[in-house]
């Protein structure tokens, strides 16, 4: 079963009053989420990212196309018992405190008095807050409104999770934490549907990701496939002489760096395998071979760069 | 049950935070310092002396007048307005951005909000006037030895007038997502607009001659479209000084004004994106 569903989404804003023009937030978005995945929403500002979880959790109405929750339509409301949400900028109730805000929002999603006070007790300690129980939120820093609102989406232990922007406003210690509690949930089997901008962070922690710029789905893919696609080798030798930076430039199409490395392109394990034996019949000694990396972020930016 | 008390406990919360339950326990001590200072008062002693010497109907019928005059048309005013200010920053306060998406993230319809709100929001006003009017009759009648119960009835039917007037906050704020909008309709609506219309209506009743024409039938369209809040009043008045009712008419038009307010912000607020 997917866990998430989503299906030719279309979503219009109004325009300024008056206008009959209508601002295009999501173009026929259609993708899935697994169970037990970690997903990552990513696009630049505007691209439609928040629209479209808000869609799902029935906070904006699509203007065409369907969705999907745990298998269920978005019109049935009681699927949402079995999903946590934490919005980007959330604003808490400043006269509750930790304890009282997962309460509130406990009982707000079925739970009984008991199976609140236990789960509280849990999630605060899950996320460090435990000292911070009965202290009001207006004392609180960025850095802990976070985990709290983290320990508030996980206070009805869902199945399927929505963080939009879980570490924004934390400082490195704190994102290293709530990164830990991801990768914990996921050991548990949770599903995760994550909205960053931070992409590291999506890489490090994300199975899949989908790319949307200006409504539209621009890129969807396993994180491991996006990231190592390259077929450019990094050399680390000892120093090469002319002639052979020349055959390497000439013949092999390789970039130098300096006369120690240098990126070589190879169409497969063949060609590598000659570019190795010329090395060494050249006697030059090779220290390291490796592929070179194509990280999230600069596949994401070259994506947005060649969109735009 | 479990989430409509979970919106109660929450709508009572806030309350106290704002202040708002300490504004009804300042108002209730400043009555109660006022009330003790009236029976310890000589001249309040004199007036009772003067009253019960003219019999025990007549002094049961001053007490009943005393008890009606404390919940006439000024000081019901003062209250509802009171209530009005009071109740009107819960909605805005729920639709600001980052709230509202956690609440419609939980498995509550959208309906379920409006009237856990709603009947939250009653409950509030409901548990501050029986401690207000409460503690006030008790005061009296300890005083007066006349323990006149239907005066306790008032609280409902004050409950009631409140009820009528915040189904109309509910819309206005959903519709303005601003307090102050908000207060400012419902006071215009509240007074001098229902309060107009009223009095027209009563004076054409009591045999008073009539703008004529369309004026004539646009106030009266206008006195039967909006809340009745001062019709209710009397209605409170006869049922608190236990004297005949001319019309429920104000009543049943109030439950149908509230129905349609409620379904217009049901309506509004499960088409709104947020």
């Amino acid at each position: 079963m997917n866990f998430v569903e989503v299906s030719e989404l279309t979503k219009y804003y109004p325009g300024k009053t008056f206008s009959k023009d209508r601002i295009l937030a999501l173009d026929k978005v259609s993708f899935t989420v697994g169970e037990g995945e970690i997903f990552g929403l990513l696009g630049p500002n505007g691209a439609g990212k928040t629209t479209l979880v808000k869609i799902l959790l029935g906070i904006v109405h699509p203007t065409t196309g369907t969705a999907g929750l745990l298998g269920k339509n978005l019109s049935d409301v009681k699927v949402k018992s079995s999903v946590g949400y934490l919005p980007e900028n959330h604003k808490y109730p400043q006269y509750l405190s930790a304890g009282q805000l997962l309460e509130f929002y406990g009982k707000l999603s079925g739970m009984n008095n008991t199976e609140v006070k236990k789960r509280s007790d849990e999630l605060l300690k899950l996320v460090d807050m435990e000292k911070w129980k009965t202290t009001k939120i207006r004392k609180y820093s960025k850095g802990m409104m976070q985990r709290v609102g983290l320990a508030q989406a996980l206070i009805n232990d869902p199945k399927l999770i929505f963080l939009d922007e879980p570490t924004d406003g934390v400082d490195p210690i704190g994102r290293k934490h709530i990164r830990d509690v991801l990768i914990e949930l996921r050991n548990q089997g949770k599903t995760i549907f994550l909205n960053s901008h931070m992409l590291s962070e999506i890489e490090m922690i994300c199975d899949r990701v989908v790319i949307l710029n200006k409504g539209s789905l621009i890129k969807e893919g396993n994180v491991k496939d996006i990231i190592t696609t390259s077929d450019l080798f990094i050399f680390n030798t000892s120093e090469i002489s002319d002639t052979t930076m020349n055959i390497l430039l000439s013949k092999y199409k390789c970039m130098i760096s300096d006369r120690k490395s240098f990126t070589c392109k190879t169409e497969s394990l063949d060609e590598l395998n000659m570019l190795i034996d010329f090395l060494r019949s050249e006697k030059i000694l090779i220290e390291n071979i490796s592929k070179e990396r194509n990280t999230l972020e600069k596949m994401f930016i070259n994506l947005i760069e060649h969109q735009n | 049950m479990n989430i409509l008390r979970t919106f109660i406990i929450g709508i009572f919360r806030e309350a106290i935070a704002k202040k708002i339950m300490l504004t009804v326990f300042s108002l209730f001590t400043f009555l109660l310092i006022l009330i003790i200072f009236a029976i310890t008062n000589e001249v309040v002693d004199n007036v009772i002396t003067v009253f019960e010497a003219s019999g025990q109907a007549a002094y049961r019928d001053a007490v009943v007048a005393f008890e009606a005059g404390l919940i006439s048309n000024v000081p019901m005013f003062l209250l509802i307005v009171m209530f009005i200010i009071i109740v009107s920053s819960f909605i805005p306060s729920m639709l600001r951005e980052g709230q509202i998406d956690i609440l419609l993230s939980k498995p509550i319809s959208r309906p379920k909000i409006v009237f856990g709100h709603f009947i939250a929001g009653i409950l509030l006003v409901f548990f501050s006037l029986v401690l207000i009017l409460g503690i006030i009759w008790l005061v009296v009648s300890l005083k007066t030895g006349i323990w006149h119960f239907p005066f306790l009835y008032s609280i409902f039917w004050m409950t009631f007038i409140f009820a009528l007037l915040y189904s109309t906050i509910i819309f206005f704020a959903f519709l303005t997502k601003s307090n102050i909008i908000t207060i400012i309709i419902n006071l215009f609506l509240f007074f001098p607009l229902t309060y107009m219309l009223y009095k027209y209506v009563s004076w054409i009743n009591q045999g008073g001659v009539s703008y004529g024409g369309i004026l004539n039938i646009l106030l009266k369209f206008l006195y039967y479209l909006l809340p009745k809040p001062w019709d209710l009043s009397d209605i409170t008045d006869s049922i608190v000084r236990v004297s005949a009712v001319n019309s429920y008419m104000a009543v049943y038009m109030s439950i149908l004004f509230i129905s349609v307010m409620l379904a217009f912000s049901v309506v509004y607020f499960n088409k709104k994106d947020y």
